[in-house]
């Protein structure tokens, strides 16, 4: 307990016209002047401005100021500029408290200037009263693993993994899918510059192979986070693929053995494969995988064929799951996207009309290496189509599936219609769209040289509904094109949706495993939309890519290199400064229950020799223990019951 | 036909919008004009009806014209422009919502006008007013006239006792005595 009497100085911050424009301050700092404690009770245009911290500290000077209060914007964003402030005058950091009258008051009562300015008396109150109960605390400081878990081996965690482990740190990359490459691998060239995607992406992945800093996992899932920043307790499940990978020379002498035939995920369906495979022939590592649900039996009396013909003795039936446990610094999630189900809009007839299909499907067709070998047909007659044309917007912009713009279907589609117009001059492409958003370096070009050079059609208007036609075996599309006001009937022999991206399937569950929130959206919550993206709301995860929200391949590489810089920044200094707001325990009224153990959400509380025992790095300071102990014994520091108390009494005060 | 007409921006007004906000269609203004209410439409397609253009009309306050537009007349609220619109706007509402307005301000279709007419007049909009609907009655081994007001010509005066009530008369500008039939 501080015995000193408290000394509070009082600054209340315009925000220009944020909070001034609807607060009353004169009158907030002349009530604020008659609060218990309350020394100083001054206002400025911008407290968190040079001359705004110069005034604290001025103040603090000349009255002997102990305790500083800031009615200004969020904690969140402001709270640690005013502690450094406090640190300068070399006061304790903590012994500063923040009243948020802008978000909390002006900006949600904007068109009720009289109860905002009760409002704010109350919180400033609070505030004040709070302060006076402030102790002082020591931040500590904890080591950081040098080591990195990228979750998900598609281009953003390709390119992540490799910034970090060329900075000489050890990378733990963990892919779901047997091989890496993600969605780009499924790609046959990109916007806008029509790279090759296998030839600018197939070299980092085989850099993934070989670095020395990289331990891949691939066909590998994260099952359990536990610890805390720097010091993460990561448990990966390798599932078998009954194939060891260091044996397996991809001879393919299994493939000629194996009976099975399933249609094949990598060509979208559009091909087929072995229960034995290889998910394509870049793939790393460059190994088969037994995919047990389509397998015979691995016995020799159900099959056991590949195992006959393996020479290299590649393949172990016995192979048995395993769980692999890492410690981990820092994390950085890049777990992708999923394409939108395009069976879900009905009035498209996906799923009914063979020749209804996917722009992803399109994508394998157009390329060299895909089901077709780069030739584009019709599924249905497997003949030379002569329409085509493209619907976007599918899923997207759509208040009943996601109502998000997808940012890269009018790039894709404009980049598929110039590749079919390149290779077919005489099949007509037609594009039906809303708008078309073609907003990244090159891409205006891109679209611009598209309908100029390549003879692309463009309606605009979304397409209201796609049937069969009466009298041929083509697909008729209807929409209206909004520029001249008139229904268009078009008929195609094949019809690409643009379908849209969406949060990948099970991003709630490793949203849980990892601790971290998802936005509305379903794609990964960031700390701040501008200028914190990379990082989220727990310390040390960083995310990129796709998993975050809809993304090109420059953006996701981007965003990647970035979360890289802030997972290297944490692990590079070794140390990382804690909030020493971890709960403490008052030994002798802890009865040993084990209530606040049961209680903790993050498995911070153990109960030993029936006393609570708190490991301060993972405590977050969240108050669950300090809510449900029976005894008052357990409470978090800098949110004591005292302080707590003290500001709901200052709440239900009679208002002056 | 090139229509040589300019809008004029001053003519642009948020009011109609509003109104229609107010009265539950509350997602109007978020309309992307991506034309698939028009695309969707059944009637549409045998008609001039453009469903889009008549929610264009609407949201810049164009009044006269989108009231006095025959095509707002065409919808059979069958709803399909609700159902698939990408910004969920109640479209269906939205022209019947223009049709209540447009009666108020004086812009009903005569057709619609007459058969108010015969409600005011004969209890029926499609009264029994031709022998031979009493034949085919009669063939089928009913009554001549259904136990409506055809049978009890009384109840006419309550009918129009409760049209006046209701205030339907001067909605649609009803004159007693002075009605010609033909309409």
């Amino acid at each position: 307990m501080s015995t000193e009497e408290p000394k509070i100085g009082v600054f209340i911050c315009h925000c220009g016209s944020n909070i001034a424009g609807v607060i009353d301050i004169p009158q907030l700092v002349e009530y604020t002047a008659t609060l218990p404690n309350v020394v100083v009770a001054e206002d400025y245009r911008y407290m968190c401005s040079d001359p705004g911290q110069d005034l604290i500290r001025e103040r603090a000077r000349e009255k002997g100021l102990n305790r500083v209060v800031v009615a200004a914007c969020s904690p969140t964003l402001h709270e640690p500029t005013f502690r450094r402030v406090l640190e300068s005058m070399g006061l304790n950091p903590f012994f500063f408290d923040m009243s948020n009258i802008r978000e909390h008051c002006s900006w949600v009562h904007t068109h009720e200037e009289e109860a905002a300015l009760e409002k704010a008396k109350d919180l400033v109150r609070m505030a004040v009263a709070r302060a006076a109960e402030l102790e002082p605390l020591v931040q500590k400081e904890v080591d950081v693993k040098a080591s990195v878990l990228v979750v998900g081996a598609g281009i953003a965690g390709i390119q992540a993994a490799l910034d970090i482990a060329d900075a000489g740190y050890k990378v733990y990359l963990v892919e779901k899918e047997p091989s890496i490459g993600g969605h780009m691998a499924q790609l046959d060239k990109t916007f806008p510059t029509l790279d090759c995607s296998s030839c600018i992406l197939t070299p980092k992945m085989s850099l993934i192979g070989q670095h020395p800093n990289i331990e891949l996992l691939t066909y590998s899932e994260v099952r359990e986070v536990d610890g805390f920043v720097g010091n993460f307790k990561v448990k990966v499940e390798r599932k078998p693929r009954f194939v060891i990978e260091d044996k397996c020379t991809a001879c393919a002498d299994c493939l000629e053995v194996c009976p099975v035939n399933v249609p094949d995920e990598f060509n979208t369906g559009l091909g087929w494969r072995k229960a034995i495979y290889i998910p394509f022939a870049q793939a790393v590592p460059n190994a088969y995988i037994i995919d047990t649900e389509h397998c015979l039996g691995m016995t020799p009396i159900a099959c056991g064929k590949c195992k006959d013909s393996c020479e290299a003795e590649a393949i172990d039936y016995e192979m048995k799951p395993e769980i692999l446990e890492l410690d981990i610094g820092a994390i950085i999630v890049t777990t992708g996207f999923k394409l939108f189900n395009a069976m879900e809009q009905l009035e498209y007839g996906y799923g009914k009309y063979p020749d209804v299909m996917t722009n992803l499907e399109m994508e394998r067709m157009l390329s060299a290496a895909g089901p077709t070998d780069g030739k584009i047909i019709r599924p249905s007659s497997m003949k030379k189509p002569k329409d085509i044309a493209y619907i976007q917007c599918v899923g997207s912009r759509n208040e009943r599936y996601n109502n998000y713009c997808s940012r890269v279907c009018c790039m894709a589609a404009l980049k598929q219609a110039r590749q079919i117009r390149e290779k077919y001059p005489d099949i007509n492409v037609t594009i039906f769209y809303i708008d078309m958003r073609a907003f990244g370096k090159g891409y205006e070009e891109f679209y611009e040289s598209t309908s100029r050079e390549y003879g692309v059609t463009f309606v605009r208007g979304r397409v209201a509904e796609v049937r069969g036609s009466f009298d041929s075996d083509r697909i008729v599309i209807r929409a209206e094109d909004t520029l001249l006001g008139q229904p268009v009937e078009a008929e195609a022999d094949i019809v690409v949706l643009s379908c849209g991206i969406q949060a990948a399937e099970n991003q709630g569950d490793l949203a849980r495993v990892l601790g971290i929130q998802l936005s509305a959206d379903g794609f990964f919550l960031e700390a701040h939309p501008k200028l914190r993206p990379v990082e989220t709301n727990t310390d040390g995860i960083f995310i990129a890519g796709a998993a975050q929200g809809p993304k090109d391949i420059p953006d996701s590489v981007a965003q990647a290199k970035g979360a890289a810089a802030s997972a290297l920044t944490m692990v590079t200094a070794g140390r990382v400064k804690v909030q020493p707001y971890a709960a403490v325990v008052n030994e002798e009224l802890c009865a040993g229950c084990g209530i606040c153990e049961a209680s903790c959400p993050y498995g911070a509380v153990k109960v030993v020799d029936n006393v609570a025992q708190v490991t301060e790095a993972q405590c977050k300071g969240c108050g669950t223990c300090a809510a449900a102990c029976p005894n008052e014994a357990i409470a978090p520091q800098h949110f004591t019951m005292d302080q707590i108390i003290a500001q709901l009494d200052a709440l239900f005060q009679e208002a002056r | 036909m090139i229509d040589r007409r300019i809008i004029n921006g001053s003519k642009i007004d948020s009011e109609l919008a509003d109104d229609m906000t107010k009265a539950g269609i509350d997602r109007i203004r978020s309309c992307i004009q991506c034309g698939t209410c028009t695309g969707a439409c059944p009637s549409g397609r045998r008609t001039a009806m453009r469903t889009r253009q008549l929610i264009r009309k609407a949201l810049l306050g164009f009044r006269e014209e989108v009231l006095s537009d025959p095509d707002l007349w065409v919808c059979t609220t069958c709803g399909t422009c609700t159902e698939r619109c990408p910004r969920k706007i109640d479209v269906t509402e939205a022209i019947l919502y223009l049709r209540n307005l447009a009666c108020q301000e004086g812009y009903m279709r005569p057709e619609h006008r007459a058969v108010s007419v015969k409600l005011i007049e004969t209890g029926h909009a499609v009264p029994i007013d031709d022998e031979k609907w009493s034949k085919m009655r009669e063939d089928l081994g009913l009554s001549p006239l259904p136990p409506t007001v055809h049978s009890y010509p009384k109840a006419v005066k309550e009918i129009q006792h409760i049209i006046k009530k209701t205030g339907f008369d001067k909605l649609i500008n009803y004159k007693e005595g002075k009605e010609d039939d033909k309409t």
